[in-house]
């Protein structure tokens, strides 16, 4: 049980720093775009 | 006894992995078989003599080619030289800088042309202007008292 919570706790952890990882990604998608588009 | 990961750590690494990877295989493409990278050049002048050594000599817009032209600017605290220039649109343009004092910039607002003009160095950057029009030149390297008024236009025609 105190296993399960832990995990539980991790998935909060991995969904935030995957959506941190998402930003990055869609800001350097956005910047590389901008730049070709120049 | 091994380390020991964490399936979700493991998840996580991979993602960061694949990313860099796919980071570094494009910039790495585009630059080598695409020949898109910064801009660069060598080259190297003498900062006193920059007005007596070629093509900053007589520095302005000259045509190479039927489809190239050169534009040989100077930098110089607070403006660019020749202050005006003309060039057509559709054609390569080959932009030669460099810089008689500090460290500037040139940078062409709204395009990818954005430079630094270092005193002993010649920068290089090829563009072609597709739509004719004014192009604002800004100097974006702090270069003293007088840096926000550092300003030139290229005028593009047909």
């Amino acid at each position: 049980m105190g296993k399960k919570k832990n995990e539980e706790n991790l998935k909060g952890t991995l969904v935030s720093v995957f959506l941190v990882g998402f930003i990055i990604l869609i800001m350097w998608f956005g910047a590389y775009g901008l730049y070709l588009s120049r | 006894m091994g380390m020991h990961f964490h399936r979700f750590e493991k998840i996580w690494l991979i993602f960061g992995m694949v990313s860099l990877i796919v980071f570094l295989s494009i910039v790495g493409v585009s630059a080598f078989a695409m020949d898109q990278h910064p801009s660069g050049g060598m080259d190297t002048i003498d900062p006193e003599k920059v007005e007596e050594t070629p093509p900053f000599d007589d520095p302005g817009v000259r045509q190479i080619d039927e489809d190239t032209y050169e534009v040989v600017m100077i930098a110089m605290a607070f403006g660019y030289e020749p202050s005006q220039i003309e060039v057509p649109a559709g054609k390569e343009i080959v932009f030669k800088v460099t810089s008689t004092d500090v460290t500037h910039s040139f940078t062409i607002v709204d395009t990818k042309v954005n430079m630094m003009v270092i005193p002993g160095q010649i920068n290089e950057k090829r563009y072609t202007f597709d739509e004719p029009g004014e192009y604002l030149v800004l100097c974006n390297e702090y270069c003293g008292a007088g840096h926000h008024v550092m300003s030139t236009t290229i005028k593009v025609v047909e």
